[in-house]
């Protein structure tokens, strides 16, 4: 099997064509392709019908997406009957959002933003910033590339490679470490903006902020804090206007 | 925006689109992120501080968000570049208000722009569902190219008209009181602060991750006192 580097190349744009009906699948249809092509040549029929299967709805974290990838289009190199191929496509969705989601969403990135912004904020700025990239990617290359590569070996035993890798344990660490991160970044970074106003007007900043969190939480979906946010302004230009 | 030239407003508008395709569509670097999109926009206006004081804003507001599955959330990276043209070469303290006004109304309208872009994906997959079904790998490859110039169309239209907007309230910027333009940035960061906190704080749940954001509270606090 050919096409594994062009492959993983095209998951990088697996959510090029989301939607609300097919949602990844026809990203991963695009990204199969070369995967595929050698079936092409052994067996046209069957080829076409992975081709179908391979577009069908799908979703997951992107991140994670080579592991259904790599293993249903093992699977079909193996001959696997096309219906356990869709249920495998199936079962894979949830676990594969939950997880990539639970690992990179709400775990890395936020560990990493939280970093970063602790760097912005004590003088680190270009460096911080080019460094949270730097690492980013590193990490979802190389999460990238082991997912396409453990689906590929694995086949329809996916699950069980995915019970025995890293993954479960690295959100376990992840999740505390981001919100330690996050932590240090909000007392850093409201100084860093405060310090410059002057603290009389800081405490007037965080009464908004009191205000906004008791709030926003109160009301929850129905008032976020994007929306909160364009009120309390609207209102104050509104009050500087009236009592000028 | 006194100083934006033509040719640094089109570099903006590309900067724009490249973030606008990044968030969902292609690849998805996290150049879309407001601290990241903030900074290099700031330096392509030519103001470094400017681009890094919005980015780092914004920054609160999308730590706010989960972009899990098939959430509906604002597209911050576009109007993040938007908010810097405006607030670049003024001092920050009395910009930073007014550009987060542009800005947060741009991130909801691109949260909008995103939804519409992926009903159009499906109206497109719809129309190629024969050939979809008749294993057409052609087919598949002109869905995804279609899709991502739909999604880098809305990003170049996001960020041309928040550019747009930034030209047009360049001057009641310059002529808004000082009180007023100090008191939207600090309702900004008032409301950025509560973006942050709330969503560290759902995100935290009742687990072991609340205590480790609680110590780290506590240390940055003690980390801002000793500064």
């Amino acid at each position: 099997m050919t096409g594994g580097w062009r492959a993983w190349l095209r998951l990088l744009a697996v959510q090029g064509t989301w939607n609300y009906e097919r949602m990844l699948g026809v990203g991963m249809g695009y990204a199969a392709e070369p995967l595929l092509d050698d079936l092409k040549t052994v067996d046209p029929v069957r080829h076409t019908e992975a081709v179908v299967r391979s577009a069908e709805f799908f979703n997951c974290n992107p991140n994670l997406a080579g592991l259904a990838l790599g293993a249903t289009v093992r699977a079909e190199y193996d001959g696997v009957p096309g219906g356990q191929i869709a249920r495998l496509r199936t079962a894979l969705c949830s676990p594969l959002g939950a997880m990539g989601d639970q690992l990179f969403w709400a775990g890395l990135l936020p560990l990493l933003l939280g970093a970063t912004l602790i760097g912005v904020v004590t003088g680190a700025r270009w460096w911080a910033v080019v460094g949270f990239l730097a690492l980013y990617n590193l990490a979802r290359v190389a999460t990238g590339v082991w997912a396409l590569r453990t689906g590929l070996d694995a086949g329809m035993e996916v699950g069980a490679a995915i019970g025995r890798s890293w993954i479960q344990r690295a959100i376990e660490r992840v999740g505390p470490a981001a919100g330690f991160s996050v932590g240090v970044a909000i007392p850093l970074v409201a100084a860093w903006y405060l310090e410059d106003i002057g603290w009389p007007a800081a405490f007037g900043a965080l009464a908004v902020a009191a205000t906004g969190v008791a709030v926003t939480r109160w009301f929850g979906a129905s008032l976020t804090t994007v929306r909160f946010t364009l009120l309390a302004l609207i209102l104050l230009v509104l009050f500087r206007w009236v009592l000028p | 925006m006194t100083d934006l030239s033509p040719a640094s407003a089109l570099l903006l508008v590309v900067w724009g689109t490249i973030v606008g395709l990044d968030l969902v569509s292609v690849p998805q670097a996290m150049v879309a992120r407001p601290v990241v999109a903030g900074a290099v926009a700031g330096w392509l206006a030519g103001d470094v501080e400017a681009g890094l004081r919005m980015g780092v804003l914004f920054e609160l507001f999308a730590l706010d968000v989960l972009p899990v599955g098939a959430v509906r959330y604002p597209d911050y990276g576009p109007a993040t570049v938007a908010a810097v043209a405006l607030a670049a070469d003024s001092p920050w303290q009395f910009a930073l208000g007014l550009s987060a006004a542009l800005g947060l109304a741009l991130a909801v309208l691109g949260g909008f722009s995103l939804q519409m872009v992926r009903r159009a994906n499906a109206r497109a997959i719809q129309h190629r569902s024969a050939a979809l079904a008749a294993g057409e790998s052609g087919a598949i490859r002109r869905l995804q190219y279609g899709s991502l110039a739909r999604d880098a169309a809305r990003g170049a239209g996001l960020t041309a008209l928040g550019v747009g907007c930034a030209w047009l309230l360049t001057d009641p910027l310059a002529h808004l009181d000082r009180s007023t333009a100090l008191g939207l940035t600090l309702v900004a960061l008032g409301c950025g602060l509560s973006a942050v906190i709330g969503g560290a704080l759902r995100s935290a749940g009742r687990g072991p991750r609340l205590r480790w954001l609680g110590a780290g509270a506590l240390v940055g606090l003690l980390a801002a006192a000793l500064r």
